[in-house]
């Protein structure tokens, strides 16, 4: 019997976990460890440091610092080798110890996600391939939580919407076969936007090639015959620029805030201590750290995932109800260590006793979250991020952009951040189809001229991503594909209206609809995933009646089709087969009551608010389904203008 | 013909039996002359290489027998092939697992035959083996050790990736003998080597040289037993120790009697010791115990890892211990339940109804005893034996209620696939532990590299294995001989590998190539299912643009990075840009490729493709890492002057706000000489400058580059609120608050001047904000503390209720001014 995909994460941790050090323990002795500054973050994400220690690695370095030093004779990297760049810093730092060392060093690279030709190229040119031991480290899927798998790729977006580089693509692919293998064929692929398109046609040509390898034995006996799967029942993959819009919002979720505000990486926030307060002393695995991040002004590493059981409680609700929940916890928490006082018996303080380090680690927890909802609260009520938040929402509610202009002026004069203005003009294009000309230019001089006039390659960069346009312009004609005409852009006015995306009587508290974490705009991206999973759902927001139960076994866009067209990029579901006696074999023999999961893929990066709005969805199917949520990597607002923003500046840099 | 005994050529070695099988008769011919060869046996009854031993003196015959071959022979000795050798002398001649040949000349060169058909490849060790000279080699199932004549060891531990590596500096001395630990077996998991020299034994592994200290040597012959756990040692005074591999322990001794060094010491399985001399062969058992074998010719010793291999030019026999099953079965006087079960199969034939009785009998046991049988038949090589035995197992089982028959019927396969390997016209003289450890997918390679193709194909479709590398090895052999036009051949090999699954046609396609025939080859590749395999069969036969089409269409970034690196080392770069601006995935990662390491190709690219924009923004970005002033503003013209072709709305204003660019770098360079010291202004934006310039009070100046650079007058005055609220310069905040009207309105002064903590400033834009609502207002007076002023507010609004409210605010004077207020309010009510 296949496992169940709630095991996924476990299962791709354990794996990581054993590939990294199984080629570690093949390294004989001590070793120090350089690492790309974008891989370390996910390492740690499933290997611990003392996990590290114990399979000899002495010292880790950061490949960008190029700093590594001849402590060790053996030296590891670990380093993307898809990243022209990384290899080449790989191959510069072992000349470098080569010429510069006394000892005779001995190097391993792990690439990662695989070996790549490109990679042997420039060894070979380097003149280092016969020095230096070189193996696989096939990495993809990093669990980020029991439904929340990440390639965490961190220029994913900027790779595929600025560069056009279809790298994570592939890489994606790759990570969905690991998936299939594990699980059988997806039995219906659905999707939108031509590299969600791109990724399916990956996918049926790695099965047909696979198909292909597996007769001739090159691959192991497990992937043989393999059926659709019996436990998914679809993947379901969502271009980001079908909806460019949704991230642009500001989240208004509790974990969507604090990634607004400080930023979430690796299931990690570095909050300032001046917030949360120093890390606490007691817990043993952190006393180290806590010494050296005493001092003000020191950040402290928050983890913020699903093992912090009130933070679980906190993360998809909307912040409005965030002071609510802390209030009842921290009241719940109080009655709990009373009843120490009721205690009578001998055997119920014991019962408390026992429950003591549980108390703590809630009340530290509470304290923590407490302080950041605060810090949070401070900004949220501030001038400026109310501002914003109002020109958001009229775009959102597809309110006359041109009334908001004078407000982004205002904000521009008072110097805000530069995200946060270029992320208003982006909304704005992407929700009424680009500025007028005559506005974006204006824009445009107000913008460089406050912020810098190296800013004129960020909104060339911005152009590019199709973030940011003047209204005429027709990049349709550029776009290959199916449907260039309807489906060049996505159109807001008549999704909004079709799809319901403005949702005015959401309740934050009592959330009825996905709408709540926006508070009042449904994300469309969610809404497409509802069209394959929820139609009755969404027909009933689309005539206003009660829900209508016809049409929920339809299959992919069924009863859709239209409305969908008007969303960018190519549309399509497809249907893996696979043996039909086979199939029917094991239907027979495993039922069908068991719940299927769906497997949600966002190509180009996935906000926090909408994995709520994914969680949300789960639990209104809850007993028939689980929603699997994949993604190259996180993403926000600020994190799609940091892909164009650019990084220099005029100043002088004398040092 | 009458079966032969089953205990024939068993020999009692202490506690257990030995047995010397007979495979294969009149292996070579006479005139074969084994005395002078070197032998080398490929493991698992693989194939065997003889090279003349050139220390050997040579009788004349003709020029044919002077030139020096490697023939390859089956077991059977069937000459496979004969590899003309013209390389130099060789020191070391061995096989692989996967059955290369692996030749090792005098200057470190070493060859890897593959396929048995004289296809190989090379390498060199390096390390100073040309400048000494490689003395000899030992090799394991999958790498080697060179020993130079400096004492020097390199080993090779993967001839895939061959990396010659050098062992620990050993000592000086005449090296008597020598022999080594596969890496499977150490602690270190890398070859240890050991070395017999002078009087002692060293180990030597890639760190260290660590010194045994033994006092009997030199010994001249060191051999590991398979699994690494015992050495055998003939010592100068030529007897024969077995000690453990760390020499703590001595296990037995033996004294072969003899003055004569052997010329072979051989492990027989893990238990005894095979020394063999021209014409006999010793096996020595635990303890001393021995058995002497006496031939007539000379006999080679071939070592398995669960017997030896003994070749003559009349036999070939495999030597190794009996099983415990076949013991218990075959032994004179056993009673064992499967002897019995055998037994009974006699008396069935006879029909004598004993039979039953002897099944009554053992019946408790007869599951174990069918196993038994089963086991035993998988041991015997004779098929009657292995009849017999599995007859006896079949009618146990017939007896039995519940029997599990999987391994009757696995057994009764793996016996078909045996007896078919081991006939002598295949010759692979395969025992059944070899077979288990080989798998049937080696044992079928094997069969393709002997071109038994069909005996392949029958045995993969038995074992229901796949057969497409058979085919795609026939039909890469097919390209090689045939000589038809190549239509034909192409229509041959699609015809004869139609539906067949997981073809890869690129290999067979290579091969054509390989030969020569690249149209072939490109005609077989449009069948390979795979496009990335075909990419760089295709760059090799320079079909680039295919090459490049096919990586495309993989969708493997890394195979298209690949193409487009090679493509650009080659073609000028014109036609590069020419191949790559139709495919916009290649242009697009050539561009991400170029914009990190070589910019001058990017503007190249741009220039080429007409995108001046683009072009324009690689000198944008380069200006800004440019340190020096001067560079910078060149590079800022040159990007200016590249737009100027355009009318574009969008590229004019892009153009105009370059130039901005450059003329405000020269306002702030101004401004740094004339009012700082240090370069405070520079590299500021328009707004931060003038915002510094108010600041630091020159508002003169901010009025003037204002109105040079055309600012809106909103941003300005709100530049003017913040730097002058950030200096508290309240004078002239309200210097400035003095005009009637503001751009920005009033309501900014409010509170940024109320944010900066000055309430009193604060207030007196109250009055000015004449577009909110009164409740706005009287809001903002409570802000600033003044309730009477709000009060006020709320008199003129005539809001009671409001009042009110604000009456329970106020304190003091305020609170009867308040209560004055409503009071006039209220008796007009």
């Amino acid at each position: 019997m296949a496992p169940f995909p709630e095991s996924d994460a476990e299962y791709f941790k354990d794996k990581a976990r054993r590939g990294l050090l199984d080629l570690l323990e093949g390294v004989r002795g001590k070793k120090n460890l350089v690492i790309n500054q974008g891989l370390a973050g996910p390492v740690g994400l499933f290997v611990k440091f003392s996990q590290l220690q114990e399979h000899g690695v002495d010292r880790v370095f950061l490949l960008e610092n190029g700093n590594v030093d001849s402590s060790q004779r053996n030296v590891v990297f670990l380093a993307y080798a898809e990243k022209i760049r990384q290899v080449r810093a790989v191959a510069e730092q072992i000349q470098q110890l080569q010429r510069n060392s006394s000892i005779e060093h001995e190097f391993s690279i792990f690439w990662v996600p695989r070996r790549t030709l490109v990679s042997n190229n420039i060894l070979e040119s380097a003149g280092i391939i016969g020095d230096v031991n070189v193996a696989e480290l096939p990495l993809y899927f990093f669990p980020l939580e029991q439904d929340v798998l990440s390639l965490e790729l961190e220029d994913s977006f900027a790779d595929l919407y600025l560069h056009k580089d279809p790298e994570c693509i592939f890489h994606a692919a790759k990570a969905l076969m690991d998936l299939q293998q594990r699980h059988g064929y997806f039995p219906r692929i659905v999707g939108k936007g031509d590299h969600a398109r791109r990724l399916a046609d990956l996918l049926l040509r790695m099965r047909k090639e696979l198909d292909a390898e597996e007769s001739s034995g090159l691959v192991g006996l497990s992937y043989r015959n393999l059926l659709p799967s019996a436990g998914i029942e679809s993947l379901i993959v969502v271009d980001r620029y079908v909806d460019f819009a949704t991230p642009l919002l500001t989240q208004l979720t509790y974990e969507g805030l604090i990634d607004e505000l400080v930023g979430i990486k690796h299931n990690q926030a570095d909050v300032d201590t001046s917030v949360v307060g120093p890390a606490a002393t007691p817990q043993a695995q952190e006393s180290s750290k806590a010494s050296q991040q005493f001092k003000q002004g020191q950040k402290r590493k928050i983890q913020l995932d699903a093992s912090d059981q009130l933070f679980n409680q906190l993360r998809d609700a909307n912040f409005a109800i965030v002071g609510d929940i802390l209030n009842k916890v921290a009241r719940r928490l109080e009655t709990d260590y009373e009843s120490r006082h009721t205690a009578k018996t001998t055997s119920e303080l014991r019962e408390f006793v026992n429950k003591l380090p549980m108390y703590q680690l809630e009340h530290q927890s509470l304290r923590v979250h407490t302080n950041l909802a605060e810090e949070i609260m401070r900004n949220t009520r501030s001038d400026i991020f109310r501002k914003v938040l109002e020109v958001q929402q009229n775009n959102a509610a597809g309110a006359d952009p041109t009334y908001q202009h004078s407000l982004i002026e205002e904000l521009i004069a008072r110097d805000v951040p530069l995200k946060a203005v270029l992320r208003l003009l982006c909304l704005e294009s992407c929700m009424s189809g680009g500025l007028r000309s005559r506005d974006l230019e204006n824009f445009k001089r107000q913008v460089v001229q406050a912020y810098g006039h190296q800013h004129l390659l960020t909104f060339s960069a911005l152009e590019k991503m199709e973030l940011l346009q003047p209204r005429s312009s027709t990049p349709a004609m550029l776009i290959p594909g199916t449907g260039a005409q309807a489906g060049s852009r996505t159109n807001y006015s008549y999704l909004r209206k079709n799809l319901h995306l403005v949702v005015e009587d959401v309740s934050e508290k009592d959330p009825n609809d996905v709408a709540y974490v926006y508070s009042g705009f449904a994300p469309l991206s969610i809404r497409l995933v509802q069209c394959v999973l929820q139609k009755s759902y969404v027909l009933s927001l689309m005539r206003g009646g009660p829900t209508v139960q016809a049409n929920t076994a339809s299959p992919g866009w069924l009863g859709f089709e239209d409305v969908v067209k008007s969303a960018r990029g190519s549309t399509f579901s497809i249907v893996q087969k696979g043996d039909d006696k086979a199939v029917r074999a094991r239907q027979t023999l495993s039922g069908s009551n068991a719940a299927k999961a769906v497997v949600v893929f966002f190509l180009g990066g996935i906000t926090f608010t909408e994995i709520a709005a994914l969680r949300f969805i789960a639990g209104q199917e809850a007993p028939r389904r689980k929603i699997v949520i994949c993604t190259t990597g996180l993403i926000n607002g600020d994190r799609m203008m940091d892909a164009a923003v650019a990084k220099g500046t005029f100043a002088a840099t004398d040092s | 013909m009458a079966p032969t005994n089953p205990l024939a050529n068993w020999e009692r070695l202490a506690t257990s039996f030995y047995r010397k099988v007979p495979v294969y008769y009149s292996v070579f011919d006479e005139d074969v002359e084994l005395e002078n060869y070197i032998v080398a046996g490929a493991p698992y009854g693989g194939a065997i290489a003889l090279y003349r031993d050139e220390s050997k003196p040579l009788r004349f015959r003709d020029a044919q027998t002077s030139r020096s071959n490697i023939d390859i022979y089956s077991r059977s000795g069937k000459l496979i092939n004969r590899l003309n050798w013209e390389y130099g002398a060789i020191r070391g001649l061995g096989w692989s697992d996967q059955e290369e040949l692996l030749v090792i000349t005098d200057d470190g060169t070493v060859r890897r035959y593959f396929g048995l058909y004289g296809d190989f490849t090379s390498f060199s060790l390096g390390n100073g083996a040309e400048e000494y000279g490689v003395r000899a080699c030992r090799f394991w199932n999958s790498g080697f050790v060179a020993l130079l004549s400096n004492n020097q060891l390199i080993a090779v531990s993967n001839y895939n990736e061959p990396r010659p590596r050098l062992l620990a500096q050993c000592p000086e001395g005449e090296v008597a003998s020598w022999s080594l630990i596969p890496p499977a077996y150490t602690l270190s998991r890398s070859v240890e080597v050991l070395l017999a020299v002078d009087k002692t034994i060293y180990l030597v592994d890639p760190t260290e040289a660590e010194d045994k200290v033994l006092q009997n040597g030199p010994f001249k012959h060191a051999s590991v037993s398979p699994t690494g756990r015992f050495i055998a040692l003939i010592t100068a005074e030529g007897k024969v120790w077995v000690v453990s591999s760390d020499f703590q322990s001595k296990y037995s001794e033996y004294d072969p009697e003899s003055r004569v060094t052997p010329r072979a010491v051989e492990w027989c399985g893990d238990d005894a010791v095979v020394i063999a001399w021209e014409d006999e062969v010793h096996l020595i058992g635990p303890n001393g115990a021995a058995a002497r074998y006496y031939y007539d010719g000379t006999v080679h010793v071939l070592p398995e890892f669960d017997g030896v291999g003994l070749i003559t030019n009349d036999a070939y026999e495999f030597l190794h211990k009996v099983s415990d099953v076949t013991e218990s079965i075959f032994r004179l006087g056993s009673t064992s339940p499967a002897s019995v079960l055998l037994d009974s199969i006699n008396l069935l034939d006879k029909k004598s109804p004993k039979a039953d009785d002897n099944i009554q009998r053992i019946k408790p046991a007869l599951p174990e005893a069918v196993d038994s049988c089963v086991k035993a038949a998988g041991m015997e090589f004779d098929a009657y034996w292995q009849k017999r035995l599995l007859k006896a197992a079949s009618f146990g089982k017939s007896v039995l209620d519940l029997y599990n028959s999987d391994e009757f019927v696995e057994m009764t396969e793996k016996l078909r696939v045996l007896q078919a390997v081991r006939d002598f016209q295949i010759g692979l003289a395969l025992s059944y532990e070899q077979y288990m450890r080989l798998t049937p997918e080696k044992l079928i390679e094997r069969l393709v590299n002997r071109r038994e193709y069909l005996l392949a194909i029958r045995i993969s479709e038995y074992l229901q294995l796949p057969a497409d590398k058979i085919y795609v090895h026939w039909a890469s052999q097919k390209v090689k001989v045939s000589t038809v036009d190549d239509e034909a051949v192409c229509k041959l090999i699609v015809q004869r590998l139609d539906g067949k699954p997981g073809i890869s046609f690129e290999v067979i396609a290579q091969a054509a190539y390989d030969e020569g025939r690249s149209h072939l080859a490109t005609q077989l590749l449009n069948h390979e299912p795979r496009a990335g395999k075909q990419v760089p069969l295709l760059l090799n036969m320079e079909e680039d643009e295919i090459a490049l089409d096919k990586a495309i269409q993989s969708g493997d970034t890394d195979l298209v990075n690949y193409v487009l690196l090679q493509l650009k080392a080659k073609l000028p770069l014109a036609s590069f840009f020419r191949m790559i601006n139709t495919r916009p995935m290649a242009s697009a990662l050539v561009e991400t490729t170029a914009r990190a390491e070589d910019t001058e190709l990017l503007k190249d690219l741009f220039y080429q493709d007409d995108r001046p924009l683009d072009g324009s923004n690689v000198l944008l970005s380069e200006a800004l890492k440019e340190t020096d002033m001067p560079r910078k503003q060149e590079k800022l013209q040159l990007a200016s002057r590249l737009l100027s072709d355009s009318k574009e709305p969008t590229v004019v204003l892009h153009q105009k706000l370059l130039n901005e660019s450059s003329q405000l770098l020269k306002v702030q360079e101004a401004l740094d000489k004339d009012l700082t010291e240090r370069s405070e202004f520079l590299g500021l934006s328009l707004n931060e400058t003038i915002y510094r310039l108010v600041r630091s009070g020159y508002g003169k100046r901010a009025q003037k580059i204002q109105s040079e650079f055309k600012m809106p007058e909103k941003t300005y005055w709100w530049l003017r609120l913040r730097a002058l609220v950030a200096k508290r310069d309240w004078g002239e905040l309200e210097e400035l608050g003095k005009p009637r009207n503001s751009p920005i309105g009033w309501e900014p002064f409010y509170n940024e001047i109320l944010g900066a903590g000055n309430t009193k400033l604060a207030s007196i834009f109250i009055p000015k904000c004449t577009n909110l609502s009164a409740e706005e207002r009287i809001e903002m007076w409570v802000k600033c503390g003044m309730i009477v002023k709000a009060g006020e507010e709320a008199l003129k609004a005539k809001a009671v209720n409001t009042l009110e409210a604000l009456q329970s605010k106020a304190s003091g004077p305020s609170a009867i001014e308040i209560g004055r207020m409503i009071n006039q309010l209220r008796p007009k009510k």
